[in-house]
C-alpha cells in the first residue's frame, strides 16, 4: 500500500529519490511533516538501538553552532531484517541525512535517506506480499485445521489484506496504520453513531497521534491485534482447551481464548467484573472454523487501526478459518450499541510467514 | 533534569503505594515492586473461595509426590482441570540474593558473598538506595526477576511445539519462550529482555541456558547487576507436588569475578489461573514510562 502523501513528497523533492517509510509501525506523519524536507550533515554522538524506532543522535554544525539532532529510523526488527545492526554506525561517523522535520519544531528528523561514506544505509525495502494459496491446511490430531505451526515447523500470521476496520462492501483506502487516504470517506467506514463518527474523524485529523498503543504501549484488544505490524501467532493448547494469541508487536502480549465451555465471567482469582483490554473470550469449533465470542472490554484502547471508537458494550464474534496452509480468513462481527447504529461485519485475510519465529517487539523498549 | 523531578513523583507514588495509600495505588506497578509489605495487597479482587484456596496453598503435612507426564518427566505445567500458578515461596518479598543481615541459607547467597566487580557493587549500592526499578516503568523482567512478582507465572509445556512458555502475570503482559527442539542460540542475537533460551532435561531437572540479555532490566528486585555478557543457567526441579526448586548460575564476566549460584523455591498455588494484568494500565508514572515523547533528551537518563 502506497503512502497517501508519497506523491506529494516526491513532487517537492524532485531530484532526490525519496521513499517514505512504508513499514513504520505507527503513523510517523503524526510527528513529522512530509512537506518539510531537509538535508543534514552531522557526526554521530549516540546510537539508541531500540524499538519501537531506532534513534541516531548527531551533532550538526561547527564551532559554537553545534546542535544535537535526533534522526529517527525504522524499528530494530525491520532494520535487522534488512541486515543492519547497532554496529552499522558508531559515534564519530559522519552521516548525510535527508528527511522530514518534526512538526513541533524540535531538532528531530525522520531519516528517509541516510548515507555513510557515500553508501546508503538503513534502507528497509518494502515487503513483497505473495498471496498465493498454499497446500491444504495442516490438521491437528483431532482433525481440525491447525491455527498455528505444524510440529517441526515455524511460522506466524501477518500481512493483513485490509489495514483498517471497514464494513464489508465498502472500498476504503487507508495506509498501513489505518489513516484514510481521503478523510471524506470517514462516514462510510462503519455505521457510526454521530459522536463516534466525530471522534473517529478527530482521531484521523490528528493523524492518529492520540493512539494509546503508541502513546502508552497499551494492548491491542479486538480486531486490531490481527492488523498489527509484526503479526500474531495462534498457539492451540489442546490439553487445556484454550488458545493463546501472541502479538508480535506492541508489547509482545498474550490473549487467551477458552474452549473449555466456561461462561464469560471472571477467571479464577482475578478479573471478576473489571473490564479488560482483551475482554473475556470463549470459543468453539463450528466445522473447520473457530468461532470466538468476546465481551467485557474496557474503553482505554483503540480496537482497530485508524481509531474507530468503541464502548464497554462492545461484543465481538470472530471467526477464524485456515482456508489453506498460507491463508487465515478472519471475520468479525461488531455489536456495540454504544457507538454504532447496528451490528456490522468486516474481515480480511492473514498470510502465513513460513520458517520464521514471531518477532518479539516491545513498544516499551525505547522509553526511559 | 525533568526526569529526575518525575522520578521524585514516582518515588512518592511508590511510597504511597507501600503505605497502602488506597487500593488503586497498591495495584499499580509500583505497588508490586516495593518489597514484602505489599504482598497480597496488590492482588486484584477475587472470588472468595479461589483466594482462600490460593493463600492457604501451603498445606500442613507432607506434600503429594511430584506429578509426572506420560514421558516420565516431572510436570511443570498444570494438569487439565487443575488450574494453578507458581508463586515465589516467600511471596513478593522473596529474594534471589539475601541481605547481609539475613541468616545464612544453603541455597541462597548473601550480597557480600556475591563475587562482584567493584563497579557492580557500586551500582548495586546505588540501586539499593534509589529503588527505581525498570519493572516499575513496565519493562519486561528477564532472569530470576520473571519469577519474583507476587502475581506468579504459569509454566505452559507445549510438547507439540517443542517449547515451554512462561507466562508472566506481573508486568506488561508479556511471556518468554524456551526452545526445547535442540536448536543452538543464533549467532546474530540482538540483546533482549528475556534473552534467547534453550532447554533440555537433565534427569528430573529442566536446564535452561540463556544468553542475549539487554541491560535494561534488573535480574531481581534489589538490583543485582548484569551486563550483556550474562550467560544464565537455570535449573528447575519439581521436588514435590507443591515445590519447584529454582537454582540459577550467573556467569557474567562483565560484572563478576567468577560465576556464582543462588536461587529460591516456587510454591504451587492451586485454584488460580492466568488473568489480565497490564502494568501500564494503572501506572502512576506514565511520563517516566514514555518520556512524554521527549525522545531527544537523553542527558538525564535514569540509571538502569
Amino acid at each position: 500500500m502506497r503512502h497517501p502523501v508519497l506523491g506529494f513528497v516526491v513532487m517537492i523533492a524532485a531530484a532526490s529519490l525519496l521513499i517514505l517509510p512504508l513499514s513504520a509501525h505507527h503513523e510517523i506523519t503524526a510527528k513529522f511533516d512530509p512537506a518539510k524536507t531537509t538535508r543534514l550533515q552531522g557526526v554521530v554522538t549516540y546510537v539508541d538501538w531500540a524499538n519501537p524506532h531506532v534513534h541516531i543522535f548527531m551533532n550538526v554544525g561547527t564551532g559554537n553552532n553545534v546542535a544535537n539532532w535526533a534522526v529517527e529510523l525504522e524499528s530494530v526488527i525491520d532494520l535487522q531484517k534488512a541486515k543492519y545492526t547497532r554496529e552499522t554506525v558508531k559515534p564519530g561517523d559522519a552521516l548525510n541525512v535527508e528527511g522530514i522535520l518534526a512538526r513541533d519544531g524540535s531538532r528531530q528528523v525522520w531519516g528517509n535517506t541516510v548515507t555513510l561514506a557515500g553508501k546508503r544505509i538503513f534502507n528497509v525495502p518494502e515487503e513483497t506480499v505473495n498471496r498465493t494459496p498454499g497446500g491444504p491446511a495442516p490438521k491437528s490430531a483431532d482433525g481440525k485445521p491447525r491455527l498455528g505451526p505444524a510440529p517441526g515447523t515455524t511460522g506466524y500470521w501477518a500481512r493483513p489484506s485490509m489495514t483498517i476496520l471497514a464494513e464489508n462492501g465498502t472500498n476504503i483506502r487507508a495506509n498501513k496504520n489505518g489513516l484514510l487516504a481521503n478523510i471524506a470517506d470517514a462516514g462510510k467506514v462503519a455505521p457510526f453513531q454521530q459522536w463516534a463518527k466525530d471522534l473517529f474523524e478527530l482521531r484521523q485529523r490528528n493523524r492518529l497521534a492520540d493512539d494509546p498503543q503508541y502513546q502508552y504501549c497499551l494492548p491491542p484488544g479486538g480486531p486490531r491485534q490481527f492488523q498489527e505490524a509484526y503479526g500474531v501467532q495462534l498457539v492451540e493448547d489442546k490439553d487445556h482447551q484454550r488458545v493463546f494469541v501472541f502479538v508480535g508487536g506492541v508489547n509482545h502480549n498474550w490473549r487467551l481464548i477458552y474452549l473449555d465451555g466456561r461462561q464469560q465471567v471472571g477467571q479464577l482469582r482475578g478479573d471478576s467484573d473489571n473490564p479488560l483490554y482483551y475482554g473475556r473470550a470463549v470459543g468453539k469449533w463450528e466445522g473447520d472454523t473457530l468461532v470466538v465470542d468476546t465481551k467485557g472490554f474496557n474503553e482505554k484502547f483503540w480496537f482497530s487501526n485508524g481509531g474507530l471508537p468503541h464502548t464497554d458494550k462492545l461484543h465481538l464474534i470472530e471467526r477464524f478459518t485456515r482456508t489453506d496452509a498460507n491463508t487465515l480468513k478472519y471475520e468479525v462481527t461488531i455489536d456495540d450499541p454504544g457507538a454504532y447504529t447496528r451490528t456490522w461485519s468486516s474481515g480480511w485475510n492473514l498470510q502465513w510467514v513460513a520458517g520464521e519465529e514471531l518477532p518479539a517487539f516491545y513498544c516499551q523498549d525505547n522509553r526511559p | 533534569m525533568r526526569h529526575r523531578a518525575l522520578g521524585g513523583a514516582c518515588i512518592l507514588a511508590l511510597v504511597l503505594a507501600s503505605l497502602g495509600f488506597g487500593q488503586a495505588a497498591a495495584q499499580g506497578p509500583g505497588g508490586q515492586s516495593r518489597g514484602a509489605q505489599d504482598v497480597g495487597q496488590g492482588l486484584p479482587a477475587a472470588p472468595a473461595a479461589g483466594a482462600q484456596a490460593a493463600r492457604g496453598a501451603v498445606a500442613a503435612g507432607p506434600a503429594k509426590p511430584t506429578p509426572r507426564k506420560a514421558d516420565g518427566k516431572p510436570m511443570l505445567g498444570t494438569a487439565p482441570g487443575e488450574p494453578a500458578l507458581w508463586l515465589p515461596s516467600g511471596g513478593g518479598g522473596e529474594r534471589f540474593v539475601n541481605a547481609d543481615t539475613a541468616d545464612a541459607s544453603a541455597d541462597k547467597l548473601r550480597i557480600s558473598e556475591v563475587p562482584m566487580q567493584p563497579w557492580a557493587r557500586a551500582i548495586l549500592d546505588y540501586r539499593l538506595e534509589n529503588q527505581l526499578e525498570p519493572h516499575t516503568r513496565c519493562k519486561p523482567s528477564g532472569g530470576p526477576r520473571q519469577f519474583l512478582t507476587p502475581y506468579g507465572v504459569e509454566i505452559v509445556e507445549m510438547p507439540d511445539l517443542k517449547q515451554i512458555l512462561i507466562m508472566d502475570l506481573g508486568g506488561p503482559h508479556t511471556y518468554r519462550a524456551i526452545f526445547m527442539d535442540g536448536r543452538p542460540h543464533p549467532a546474530d542475537l540482538q540483546p533482549s529482555y528475556y534473552g534467547h533460551s534453550t532447554g533440555r532435561w537433565d534427569g528430573d531437572t529442566l536446564v535452561i541456558d540463556t544468553v542475549g540479555f539487554n541491560e535494561k532490566f534488573w535480574i531481581d528486585r534489589q538490583g543485582t547487576p548484569h551486563t550483556e555478557k550474562l550467560h544464565m543457567t537455570e535449573r528447575l526441579t519439581r521436588t514435590d507436588y507443591n515445590t519447584i526448586k529454582y537454582v540459577v548460575t550467573i556467569d557474567d564476566p562483565g560484572a563478576y569475578t567468577k560465576p556464582w549460584t543462588s536461587g529460591f523455591n516456587f510454591r504451587w498455588t492451586a485454584n488460580s489461573e492466568l488473568f489480565e494484568y497490564v502494568c501500564q494500565d494503572n501506572n502512576y508514572a506514565p511520563d517516566l514510562m514514555v518520556g512524554a515523547q521527549e525522545f531527544v533528551d537523553r542527558t538525564s537518563k535514569i540509571v538502569p
